[in-house]
């Protein structure tokens, strides 16, 4: 369970989070909303790159903002960005093996972690190729792969589907969902495709302008008229089945 | 463009291994001293060029570490029975407890604001030398004395310039080898990804502000131990050896020989010390090389991103593909 309590970020002038609050239980949950709704913010909050001003983030009894940044890593809070971050100079196994130096599991597991996160992303003909050479769907499988290596409680991915092809998105969209059988870790998924988060998010929230604006079963949150109109841009259910 | 692979050290290695066997049996005299000076300052030039490469950031301080790293090794010689190793080592250690002082403002700083601490750094340090000098027996904390220089040691197995040049040669490799066993371990991951941005560092787990200092402990520790073999070979030491500006100009060096390879590193430092040699001998202003650095600069820049190294590995590895292809 990750409850969220009265996060509120503010940039100047800007109320980036507006004391949002919500309580995610499903394996794999989603936010979304529009550009500028606090969605990535959400996640940098969660992160440790930006501070809530109060509120609280537990997750499975852990207060999450006590937590210094990379002491939420070894946790294991695990996030990819929508601008993924895949270190040129490394090879995707060291890429992945990163995410390992720093827990202090045995040697041992760390190369059974390592072997079993390759496998499950199905990127073992590439290891040995750098960073600077992989292609946009090979860089989200590593991702992927460094975020289920160790052990994650909490994954949280940013737009894994960005730039990515329609049945390269479907197949992470596959991966997505078998990551809780893998790991048995939270899953929380923001991207601008419905159809993925539809077919992923067992549930999901939505933002504007740093607002909650519904929170529920994915399904039933796509048909709610206040979030099209905020976000899908119909302005009445009329208007929407149009 | 060439393709540089990321880890040259047999190149680096082989060279080593030559300059090691022939430099010693084939120069005299001057030549011997310049070469072994070159090997020093292929020691602080590694320490900048990895900072360079490795995590993006640029230090400006080496030639003023390497003073710092002198100035401890005569102090010690002068005023300890320590064995030249020990002085050395002690110097090694105390040049990276600065360096890593040093890292504080590259916590909060990159790019040109780091470059401007570091340079006011190495200006502070020109200061200090050029009022303090360097000890030579004197009495007192500053051990100069005025109409007289005490004997320097020197290692028990390099006691010739020609054994001396040697043993310089061979901490220039313990010293790539020190660098390239970080870059291949956790340290080496955690500057790459602090590299690519603090955020992905961040997330991967990385200590930021533990791998930032580390680095340049390491680095202030190759140049404090350049500094040291410079004082074992000269015995004494000039402040006008290191002014901020010959950091400038080393750290320049790097970018033409290419920082991200030991052959770029050992072409910066010869181009440092063996240029200006080379220009006197031939009866021209040494002042002269500044100019074609500041051309070298340029062209690196523009047209070679990876230094003079990296043109020579593409040609290299071109040839390698096209003599590949014929058979």
């Amino acid at each position: 369970m990750i409850r969220l309590e009265n996060l509120t970020v503010r940039f100047g002038g800007l109320l980036a989070l507006d004391a949002v609050s919500v309580e995610f239980t499903a394996p794999v949950s989603g936010i979304i909303g529009p550009n500028g709704a606090g969605k990535t913010t959400t996640m940098n909050v969660l992160s440790g790159f930006l501070d809530s001003k109060g509120g609280r983030v537990d997750v499975e009894g852990t207060d999450l903002l006590s937590l210094s940044a990379h002491a939420r890593t070894r946790w294991g809070l695990r996030r990819s960005f929508q601008r993924e971050q895949i270190a040129e100079d490394l090879s995707v196994r060291d890429n992945i093996l990163a995410m390992t130096d720093h827990s202090r599991a045995s040697r041992a597991d760390k190369r059974a972690d390592l072997e079993r996160a390759i496998e499950f992303a199905g990127i073992s003909d590439i290891l040995a190729k750098p960073g600077a050479g992989l292609n946009t769907y090979e860089r989200r499988l590593t991702d992927l792969a460094r975020c289920v290596v160790g052990q994650p409680r909490l994954i949280m991915l940013d737009e894994p589907a960005g730039g990515l092809t329609r049945d390269e998105a479907a197949h992470l969209g596959d991966l997505i969902l078998g990551i809780n059988d893998l790991t048995s870790a939270k899953v929380l998924v923001i991207d601008h495709d419905v159809d993925l988060i539809e077919r992923i998010c067992t549930e999901t929230l939505v933002l504007d302008f740093g607002k909650r604006i519904d929170f529920g079963p994915t399904r039933s949150i796509l048909d709610n008229p206040a979030v099209r109109a905020a976000y899908l841009g119909f302005e009445t259910g009329a208007a929407a089945d149009a | 463009m060439p393709t540089l692979p990321l880890r040259s050290w047999q190149v680096g290695f082989f060279l080593a291994a030559l300059l090691f066997l022939l430099l010693p049996v084939v120069l005299g005299g001057q030549w011997m001293r310049i070469f072994t000076s070159t090997a020093c300052f292929t020691l602080a030039a590694a320490g900048a060029g990895f900072i360079y490469a490795r995590l993006g950031m640029v230090s400006l301080t080496q030639v003023g570490l390497m003073g710092l790293g002198g100035w401890i090794t005569l102090r010690l010689n002068h005023s300890t029975a320590l064995p030249f190793e020990a002085n050395l080592a002690i110097a090694a250690i105390g040049t990276a407890v600065l360096g890593m002082a040093l890292a504080l403002p590259a916590l909060r700083m990159r790019g040109l604001y780091l470059a401007l601490v570091t340079l006011m750094v190495a200006g502070g340090l020109e200061i200090l030398f050029t009022a303090y000098q360097f000890p030579n027996g004197g009495a007192g904390f500053w051990g100069v004395g005025t109409s007289f220089a005490a004997e320097m040691r020197r290692p028990a197995l390099a006691k010739t310039d020609a054994a001396y040049l040697r043993y310089c040669i061979l901490l220039v490799v313990i010293g790539f080898v020190l660098i390239e066993w970080h870059l291949r371990a956790k340290p080496g991951r955690a500057w790459a990804l602090i590299r690519r941005s603090e955020a992905a560092a961040l997330a991967s787990g990385v200590n930021v502000t533990l791998y930032k200092t580390w680095a340049f402990g390491l680095s202030g520790l190759l140049a404090g131990l350049g500094g040291g073999l410079l004082a074992g070979s000269l015995g004494l030491l000039d402040a006008s050896t290191f002014r901020a500006s010959e950091s400038v100009l080393l750290f320049a060096l790097v970018i033409v020989g290419g920082a991200r390879s030991w052959l770029g590193i050992v072409l910066a430092a010869v181009l440092f010390r063996v240029a200006p040699g080379l220009l006197n001998n031939w009866g021209v202003d040494a002042d002269l090389a500044l100019v074609f650095f500041g051309a070298a600069l340029l062209h690196a820049v523009i047209t070679a991103p990876e230094g003079i190294a990296g043109q020579i590995i593409g040609l290299l590895s071109r040839l390698r593909r096209r003599n590949r292809g014929q058979a």
